[in-house]
């Protein structure tokens, strides 16, 4: 291919489900999706990282066939009052890209930081 | 591209290793430059030449920053699929009493009940400062923090135990 096309992944990725959203570099325009239900029936396994690698690869095929061959990655957490650190599908749908033949180029962590937000659930805080 | 973690100021030595040689590997393994500040713990990851080892590299300065020693953290170099998890305490405990009493409830005496938390889970726990923190694949993960869960809330051990067993024998069946 003589040009390469870059886009940006954006995975949220929470302890129940992971979502990954391929956009152009604006980050206006969307160029693929994908979650964790539309890989596997059970609730329970949308977060894991085995689903996760199942994302990422069927989503590197659909972005490779729209000419998409590299992408930045912004990982994202819940964040806000609640965890903060990424769920496991993270780590594995950037693995599963790189496996894929897409180059990575720059990964950030884009989790919501509060300056001191809003009060936390009741209960346990974790 | 440079990536800044702050570790605390006791964990640089370890970080940094005798003769500079856990930096050295750590910078071997991650394609990256490390540039620790001793003063005030700061800690820079540049120009990692491969991005992913990039980010793992900042998740085993973070494991070594709560508590692990380098052998486990570098683990997660070797193994892909192991995750680093954390628990923070610092919202659960209302007092420092608090805080010691919940630590001491996870660790055991001198060490009894994060034993036999590794032996059945095989996910590696550090309970320092305010967190606990984790490194194991995500199922054991997920098995060791429920059972640290049950303890937090208040349950006896012998229920955690037996809960940590049955678990084990299921996560056994799932490998084969």
């Amino acid at each position: 291919m003589a040009t390469e096309k870059w886009g940006v992944a954006h995975i949220f990725s929470s302890f129940n489900n992971t979502l990954i959203t391929i956009t152009d570099l604006t980050g206006a325009e969307t160029i693929a999706k994908i979650s964790g239900g539309m890989v596997t029936k059970a609730a329970r396994e949308e977060s894991s990282p085995y689903t996760a690698m199942q994302m990422a690869s069927q989503i590197a095929d659909k972005i490779r066939d729209k000419g998409v061959t590299g992408i930045h990655i912004k990982v994202r957490a819940p964040g806000g009052n609640r965890q903060r650190s990424p769920g496991p599908g993270a780590q594995a749908s950037i693995r599963a890209f790189a496996r894929a033949g897409i180059k990575i180029g720059r990964i950030e962590d884009v989790t919501p930081i509060p300056h001191d937000g809003t009060k936390a659930k009741k209960g346990r805080r974790v | 591209m440079t990536e800044h973690i702050k570790i605390p100021l006791e964990r640089i030595a370890v970080l940094v290793g005798p003769k500079g040689s856990t930096k050295e590997l750590i910078e071997e393994k991650s394609t990256a430059m490390l540039n620790i500040d001793s003063q005030d713990g700061d800690v820079e990851i540049m120009d990692p030449k491969d991005p992913i080892k990039g980010m793992r590299a900042k998740e085993v300065i973070h494991a070594i920053a709560r508590g692990f020693s380098p052998e486990k953290a570098l683990k997660l170099f070797d193994d892909d699929l192991l995750i680093f998890e954390t628990i923070d305490l610092s919202n659960i405990a209302r007092t420092e009493k608090d805080l010691q009493r919940i630590k001491g409830r996870v660790i055991g005496k001198a060490g009894k009940t994060r034993e036999i938390f590794e032996n059945l889970t095989n996910s590696r726990i550090s309970v320092y400062g305010k967190t606990i923190c984790l490194i194991g694949y995500p199922e054991q993960n997920a098995v060791a923090r429920a059972g640290i869960d049950m303890l937090l809330e208040g349950s006896t051990h012998g229920p955690v135990y037996n809960f940590l067993e049955k678990k084990k024998s299921e996560l056994r069946l799932k490998m084969i």
